[in-house]
Parts: C-alpha cells; structure tokens; sequence
C-alpha cells in the first residue's frame, strides 16, 4: 500500500514535470513577437478595399489653416513625425526630396507634427530644407483618427492617400525612397 | 472539488440500503479523480493519452499547480518589476550585476508575462477545464435522477418511526405524499399494478445547484482573467502641465496589450492635464511628506463628446469609457527657450525632469536642441540652497526653483535614426561650452561663450505620470468569484435528505400501518433529526390513527 502510493506520487511528480517541460517548450517557442514600436514595412491596400482617410482641419506650424480635404483630386503623403524622434530625422532628407520630385506629378506632402512645439518643428523643417507644410498636433488627435482605420501605431508613419481621399498605403517607421516610390506608383491606380 | 470523497469499497451485493444511498453526495466522478491516478494506463497511444489526460485533470494536478501558481507569483511580489516599475529593475541591476541577468534570463523581471508562468497557468486552466466540464454533466444529471425507491424495511434507515392509521395504506401514503409535495420534496410513487403503497420524497437539491453554481463560476473566474489577458490593457503616460494627448499608441510610452488587442481598439477618448497639486507638510518632523496629490483634468470619451473634468487623486482614478486613468507619479518639467548662433529659436519646451531624490525632488534631465547643435545636462532643484557651492534642495514644493545646467555643442547624434533615450544626452560627438555647471533661476538667460547661443529658463511646470489600465475582466471575474463563494456556500450547508413513507394494511384487517424512514449525508452539518421528527410528527397528523390524538409509538435514532 504505501510502496503503491509512493510510486503514485512519483508519477505524478514526474508527469507535472514533462508537462510543464512541455509547455514551456511551446510558450518559448511561440513567444517573441516583440511589440508593435519594432513593426517596420509596408502595408498596401488595393483600388476597392482602401479605408477611406479621416479629414482633418488643424493649424499648420506656421499658424495658416490645413485641412485635408483640400487635398482631393492630388494624391497625399502625410508625414507623421516629431523632431524629437530620431528615425523622423533621419528620414526627412529623402522626404525632401521626393517632395521637390513628385510636385510636379500631383501629388502633395504633408506633415503632421506630433508630440512636438512648433518652435522646435520650424528650427528643424528650417535646417533640413523641408518646404512642405505640417499641421501642429502636439496631443496625437490626428494620429488617432488615422489608428482607427489603419495600423498608424508610432511615429514615424508614412501614409499614401490616394486622389479619391482614400489610404492606399503606408510606411511603417522610416521611409526609404524604394518603399515610396512603390507606394506612389500603385497609389495611382485607382478604380 | 468541495465533495469529500469516500473511498469505494470493494464490489458486494446491491442490497436495498445502497440503492436507497444511491448517488447520495458521493458522485461518480469521485473514482476517477482519486483512483485515476493509480491506475494503470492500458497498452496503445490511447490508453497513455487517455492516462495522461486523467493525470492532468485530477484533482492532485489541479491543486500543485495551484501551489505552483503561488508559489511562482512570490518573485513577482519580491523582486521589482519591469511592467510596473522599469527603474527599480536598472537599480537592482546597478545593485546585483551578477545576478540580475540571470534573474532576467529566468524571466523574474517580467515574473506576470513569463513564459514559465504562462506554463502554470496554461496548464491549471486545462486541467481545471478538463476537470469541471465532465462534472458538469454528471452534477446535471445527480440533480435530474429522481428519488430511489423506498427500501422495504424502513426502521433499517437511520431515522424512522412507525405508527397504526385509521386510514387505508393508500389513503395514508396519498396524505404524507400530498403533506411532502406541500413542503417541496421532490417524490417518487411505486410503478402502477404493483400493489405497494410507498411514496420517496427528496429534498435539497440546492446543494447540488451550489455545486454546480461554483464550478461554473470557477470558469467564469478563469475565463474573466484570460479575457482580461487577451482584450486588456495597460499604457503609461507622461503628461506635463497644459499639454494633451489622444488615447492612441504613438501618443503613449509605454504600451502592453494583451494578445488581441490592435491599435484601433483604444478607447478613443482625449485629456488635458490642466494643473497639478502636490501639498507637502510644512513643519515638523514629517515636513516635506506629501499630504496631497491632485491632477485636475479636462477629458472627451470620444471625440465631440462633451468635455468633462475630473480630480485625480492617489487611488482615486478616473473611469472613463471602462477604462481607468491612474496618477502614479509626478515631477518638475522647467520651460526652457535656446537660441542658436543663427538667432533664431531652436528649442522652447517644457521638459520633463526625473526625480532623483524623491523626498527632495532633486531632479534629472537634458534639453536637446539638435538644430542648434546644443545640448544641456541639467539638475533642477525645487527649493534651492548652495551648501558649500553644491546646489541642494531642502524641500519638494518649488519655492525657490532653479537648475544648474552643463552645455554642450557639436552633433548630437539624433539624425541617425537610431532611437536614444530622451533623458540622456549622448555627449561623444560634443565638447562642453563651459568650465563649470551654470546656475540659474526662472527669467535667467545664459549667453552661451563663443557666440553659440544662449538658453532662457523661462518657468517651472509639473508633470504627472499617468497608468491607463482596460481591464474588461475585472468586473466578470468579481461577479463570478461571489457567485463561486455563494455556491460553495450552498453546498456546505445544504444537505441533501430522503424521506420514505411505507403502508401496509394493519394486522387487524381495518387501517393500516405506516412507517416513516429518513437519511440525509453522514458529513453533512446537523440538525436533521429535528426536521425528521417534526416531519414524522406532520404524517403522523395527517394520517390520524384509530383513537386520537395519533402519537408516533417508537422513534429510532442512530
């Protein structure tokens, strides 16, 4: 009798030890997603199914009135960026650049400044050559209109609206030219 | 899991009094959770996955990895803890580096998110599932079989008492039928034709709803606290003084969503940090204690919704769109303005300082101004005091603010792309502007040598920490670990209790005789012998023998 129940005993010791093993293994092996701050990459949508793009109207740096909607008929890469963040300055030379490239092409730029003052903002878009408009959104209002229908979820996000106000796509963290230019390109086709 | 189990006992002959036992308390279930786990598996992949998944679903599993779960929540509660405080964790690795990475390898930083833990949990959910569900079906079913029938020797039972009636058996059994019924027994008549007069009445099938009612409830707990994991939040905020900032991921520091959780399901609500109150006691021994904490905000659930305002106070969070804002922390933010060598302004920004001395609030922190190439490490001091040229602070209120600043120029690294820390300065591409700390206070500038610049401390502004919590479990797993209270309840101080009634034609050829038997569970709390008594008394009543007033002639107890 008790030589049956020290077996017992042992057993099940020995059972909860290879499954917690075993689980261990596969919450191990299944972890390690990481958190959205490290997502890089494109999103596209294709002509039909593009969330439509939530207006705003919002003061610019400068103090003049933007609103998106008077953007309709141009395609638009809207910026959102902060002169705090790092990844934002590094990317903002090929912004300026492909800004000077495609205005002749109907398409416009926009920047949306977040997190940020408008006296640190203009001592940036000043140093870099930037001669796009931004709007001032220091508390993110805009950037969480656009995270209710597409994944804009840190900063620096890119996002190509395309002539009928509709997110064709987007640049998840730093842009490069390549990842742009692609993005431009399919954002021409619409329905 | 609340049943005590007996230990069945070897096969013997059904005889009368097991079948008026019959699945009396002791369920079926009980067999396979004690026994299970001595058995052996049978031959084949079956019979080990059938073994094993009973190994899992006993009670033993459930109840050491219970113990398991408690014991691997003791780090979480001694150890800090990277979710609800980062900077204890840096400390504890400034303190311990040798230990702490393999404390951080083992996941005892992070003891909640563990994949060990996640283990534990996993499994205790499964074996509980595995346990509760077929129990389920077999607690349905107890409480669904009606009574056994009655034995026919009634004065075997452990209560029971006979008396002679006037009335015909039938009569007699139909009266105590009609009196059970009355009082809610659940009764059980002999099958048509077979010439016997019994009736089988039980009661107390609350005991069984109890039972029930907890283990479903101890799902309902479970699924609460996974569905708290899976569709929850939790984000911290740093919000100065004037500034607001919109429920959304990029606008917050930090973020942990549970596993189904996507960046558009943030309540979309807004809020303004209007002004900040911290109170400090004056005098005495305990002076420079806090003695209050306001955050007066200015908040939309959604946008266009009317704007509502709210005090947040230490455990006095605000709910808004069931999602609570909690204050859990505060500091100094000066306003800083610098100018570059252009003249022109390149920096104006309330920034936020860490404390380093919390009883003091001698605080930390750095104003980078890369489009001036200027950068400044800086110590702010609420209520300043030079000791010996050191600046001190003697008190936490800013009385009398000021800061000493270090200034630095050249490149300061942040075109590069790679992300810093906002509360460092990176001073490796950069040469110091001066010789010595420069000391000012608020409407001071410093004219930077050599026609770099300058930098105005324009004012002194609070901040306050903020801990957005959405938990939509919480109120589930509350509500569900009453009703598992109330079922537990239930079936300790219900007890399930028979009661048979047997006539037969008394020996005088006129009336009958009748014989009340009683049983309830041998663990079961006391008090059934009264109720049996009464109720004997109650047949005995309705039954009136040959000469009144009927008496009962003989009660048995054992």
């Amino acid at each position: 009798m008790f030589r049956a129940k020290r077996r017992t005993v042992v057993t099940v010791t020995a059972v909860v030890a290879v499954l917690l093993a075993g689980a261990l293994a596969v919450t191990f092996l299944t972890q390690g997603k990481g958190n959205a701050s490290d997502s890089n990459g494109t999103v596209e949508y294709q002509a039909g199914q593009r969330p439509l793009a939530p207006d705003f109207t919002a003061a610019s740096l400068t103090g003049s009135s933007i609103s998106l909607s008077s953007y309709r008929g141009k395609t638009v890469v809207l910026n959102f960026w902060g002169s705090w963040c790092p990844p934002c300055r590094a990317e903002s030379p090929t912004l300026a650049v492909l800004s000077q490239q495609y205005s002749s092409k109907g398409v416009a730029f926009v920047g949306d400044d977040v997190g940020d003052t408008p006296s640190n903002a203009l001592a940036f878009t000043r140093s870099v050559g930037i001669t796009y408009p931004s709007v001032s959104d220091p508390s993110y209002l805009i950037v969480q209109k656009f995270s209710q229908v597409a994944p804009v979820s840190d900063t620096p996000t890119t996002v190509v609206i395309d002539k009928t106000g509709h997110v064709a796509g987007m640049v998840l963290g730093e842009v490069s030219y390549g990842e742009l230019t692609t993005l431009l390109r399919n954002a021409a086709v619409t329905q | 899991m609340t049943d005590v189990h007996t230990p069945q006992s070897g096969p013997e002959p059904v005889t009368e009094q097991d079948e008026a036992t019959r699945s009396f308390g002791t369920h079926p279930d009980v067999a396979d959770a004690g026994a299970g786990a001595d058995s052996q598996p049978s031959p084949g992949r079956a019979g080990w996955l059938r073994w094993g998944w009973r190994q899992l679903t006993s009670m033993r599993t459930a109840l050491i990895l219970l113990f398991l779960l408690a014991l691997g929540s003791i780090p979480g509660s001694v150890l800090p803890q990277q979710g609800s405080d980062p900077g204890a964790v840096e400390q504890y690795y400034a303190s311990h580096p040798a230990i702490a990475p393999w404390l951080s390898r083992l996941g005892l930083f992070n003891v909640f998110a563990a994949p060990w833990f996640a283990a534990i949990y996993l499994l205790l959910f499964a074996s509980l599932v595995g346990c509760v569900v077929p129990r389920t079906f077999r607690l349905v079913g107890t409480a669904r079989t009606p009574p056994p029938r009655a034995p026919r020797n009634l004065d075997r039972l452990p209560h029971s008492s006979s008396f002679p009636s006037a009335l015909s058996p039938e009569a007699a059994v139909e009266g105590a039928a009609a009196l059970l019924g009355r009082q809610r027994f659940r009764l059980r008549r002999p099958d048509a034709g077979r010439g016997e007069h019994w009736v089988s009445a039980e009661k107390g099938y609350l005991r069984e709803v109890g039972n029930l009612l907890f283990h479903l409830s101890l799902l309902g707990v479970l699924l609460s606290i996974a569905a708290g994991g899976l569709f929850g939040y939790k984000a911290d905020k740093l919000l100065v003084e004037g500034q607001s900032f919109a429920n959304t991921t990029s606008a917050l520091d930090e973020f942990h969503p549970g596993r189904l959780v996507s960046g558009s399901d943030l309540a979309p609500f807004t809020m303004t940090l209007n002004n900040f109150t911290a109170n400090y006691i004056e005098s005495g021994e305990s002076r420079g204690q806090p003695s209050n904490f306001d955050a007066d905000v200015t908040y939309t659930a959604s946008p266009g919704a009317t704007p509502g305002t709210y005090h947040i106070r230490i455990n006095d969070p605000l709910s808004v769109d069931s999602l609570k804002v909690y204050l859990i922390g505060h500091g100094y933010a000066p306003e800083f303005k610098v100018t570059g060598a252009n003249g022109q302004v390149a920096y104006q920004e309330a920034t936020p300082f860490i404390p380093a001395n919390t009883g003091t609030f001698l605080s930390d922190g750095v104003v980078k101004a890369p489009d001036a190439s200027l950068g400044f490490m800086g110590v702010f001091v609420p209520t300043a005091i030079s000791v010996g040229g050191t600046l001190e602070s003697i008190f936490p209120a800013a009385d009398a603010p000021a800061v000493s600043l270090i200034g630095y120029s050249g490149n300061l690294g942040m075109n590069n792309g790679a992300s810093q820390s906002v509360y460092q300065l990176d001073t490796t591409g950069m040469t110091e502007v001066s010789g010595s700390p420069h000391l000012m206070v608020p409407g001071q500038t410093w004219t930077l040598p050599g026609g770099k610049g300058s930098i105005t401390f324009v004012g002194v502004k609070q901040w306050v920490s903020l801990a957005i919590t959405y938990d939509p479990g919480q109120v589930p797993a509350l509500v569900c670990g009453i009703l598992a209270l109330a079922g537990l309840l239930l079936s300790f101080f219900v007890r399930r209790r028979r009661v048979f009634v047997r006539a037969v034609p008394a020996a005088s050829g006129t009336g009958s005789v009748v014989t009340v038997g009683g049983l309830t569970r041998s663990d079961a709390s006391g008090g059934f012998e009264e109720e049996f008594a009464e109720l004997a008394a109650e047949i005995a009543g309705a039954a009136p023998g040959p000469g009144s007033p009927p008496g009962t002639e003989s009660t048995e107890e054992s």
